[in-house]
């Protein structure tokens, strides 16, 4: 098997991964106002965490490049709520969701997918510095996608999406990652430059999904030192784990 | 300044980032009034600033010493929990000017008060570091004292207290954070195993008081979009600064 296709694979696997954070949500049955204030502190908390790690990533290969991509990260949620936004209530519809719910869900979706293109940059390029770190490169990257699958999943099991479903779009956020690995395995050179600045760019993007939008839901749907416990723990546990996979 | 003893560098800089609180009180004194999306950018502000000082506490953490320091963090997030059980202001709204009962008061100051001790640990514990980084950590927390007085001396100047009284209140809330800074650093530069521990306490008590007192006020005073702008931006200001150690 040649470099390219197993870099593919790799990344392809990774991808799959993502749709095993919807499995817990197997076992939550009624999904109240509590759940789904819940569910958005604890999405909030692992997007803040997933964040961090890149930032700090970002930062090991240019600080300033990284700020500048978090601002380009705004920008885009900015001009694409402003998009969203055009639509009438009835005109958005996702599954059986309508307009406020269908929005989010949407663009909870633009988010965590777009943010996979820059760490599929950042996995092409690890590869990039030789195959022997690969397989464990990818066991971290695999691992590291199943919460983002349990954030997705939180924020779109309690509008009516069923499990498999949130499964699969969970798969669905995490494709730009093999899309993307090849690429940037192959022009390493080429897409170093741009790695901070898509690093920023998704951790921009994720952090302000998780100001503007989770994190006053969860304080709406439930108490907020419930809200404050569930995401520090959150956060706090995507850092741990994400330094034990680094 | 590198000729100054450690404990009393740590001694000013704290001292300086508490009295930073009473220019907190100068907006109102001069303009008369509080708009409400004002002291939301403020609350925003100030919730910004302390998560970048958590995210920069944890940049420092040694991978080795990780689950210290997530130890830590439980314990601080714990801590904060368990003193507002105890004194009886959990889920306390710290932005009601309307309200002048006589315990809504004491429980305004007494919180201002215990989230000031949190803000000595990371100060204490960052200076510890190195000098920059805790220079630019207490920095931060100077800017983040002043919007959070800006909002205390709202409730202050509603309850008609004069506009120095509540600059000194102000600073008075702030006073603990020099006690708890110079304490810490002491005690966790003597002890170096307490230091992964107390940057977790830190790191976690703080990223909890952001939550569950400065954001959830600021998204009813403002709108979302302006929130999340103010706190993105004032994260990313000191992370940059954190950054630049």
């Amino acid at each position: 098997m040649s470099a390219v296709t197993l870099v593919f694979l790799y990344a392809l696997a990774t991808a799959l991964a993502t749709g095993l954070g919807a499995l817990p949500f197997l076992f939550v049955r009624n999904v109240s106002e509590r759940v789904v204030g819940i569910s958005n502190a604890v999405a909030a908390g692992l997007m803040m965490g997933a964040s961090f790690g890149l930032v700090a990533e970002g930062g090991r290969h240019g600080g300033l490049e990284t700020l500048g991509g978090v601002f380009l990260g705004v920008v885009f949620i900015l001009a694409t709520q402003r998009f969203l936004g055009q639509y009438d209530e009835e005109e958005l519809v996702f599954g059986a969701a309508r307009g406020e719910s269908a929005r989010r869900m949407m663009l909870m979706l633009i988010v965590m997918t777009v943010h996979s293109f820059s760490e599929g940059v950042a996995v092409g390029v690890s590869f990039g510095g030789g195959m022997t770190l690969a397989t464990l490169i990818t066991v971290a990257i695999a691992v590291h996608n199943i919460p983002e699958g349990v954030a997705i999943t939180a924020v779109m099991r309690p509008r009516g999406v069923s499990v498999a479903r949130c499964a699969g779009w969970s798969v669905f956020s995490s494709l730009p990652q093999p899309l993307m690995a090849v690429p940037a395995f192959l022009f390493v050179e080429a897409f170093r430059p741009g790695l901070p600045w898509g690093l920023g760019f998704a951790a921009g993007a994720m952090l302000f999904m998780v100001l503007e939008e989770l994190l006053p839901e969860a304080f709406h749907e439930t108490r907020r030192a419930e809200v404050a416990t569930l995401a520090t723990v959150t956060l706090i546990a995507m850092l741990v784990f994400q330094r034990l996979l680094g | 300044m590198t000729d100054l003893d450690p404990a009393l560098t740590v001694l000013l800089v704290s001292s300086a980032a508490a009295f930073t609180a009473a220019l907190g009180v100068l907006p109102q004194g001069l303009t008369g009034r509080m708009p409400r999306p004002l002291l939301g950018w403020g609350n925003a502000l100030a919730a910004g600033l302390m998560l970048g000082v958590a995210y920069s506490l944890m940049a420092v953490a040694e991978t080795g010493q990780i689950w210290q320091v997530a130890a830590g963090a439980a314990l601080g997030l714990g801590f904060v929990r368990l003193a507002h059980i105890g004194a009886g202001t959990e889920g306390l709204d710290l932005n009601r000017l309307d309200e002048v009962g006589p315990a809504y008061g004491y429980q305004v100051v007494l919180v201002h008060t215990l989230h000031g001790a949190y803000e000595g640990v990371a100060i204490g514990i960052a200076m510890l570091v190195s000098l920059p980084f805790g220079i630019s950590m207490a920095a931060a927390l100077a800017i983040h004292n002043i919007p959070e007085a800006m909002v205390l001396n709202a409730i202050l100047a509603s309850r008609g207290v004069r506009p120095r009284h509540a600059a000194g209140l102000v600073v008075a809330t702030n006073v603990n954070q020099v006690l708890v800074a110079v304490v810490i650093f002491t005690v966790a530069g003597a002890l170096p195993a307490l230091f992964p521990w107390a940057l977790g306490f830190a790191a976690g008590a703080l990223v909890y008081l952001l939550l569950a007192e400065l954001l959830p006020e600021s998204y009813e005073q403002s709108g979302h979009t302006s929130i999340a702008l103010v706190a993105l931006l004032a994260m990313g200001m000191v992370v940059a600064l954190g950054g630049a150690r």
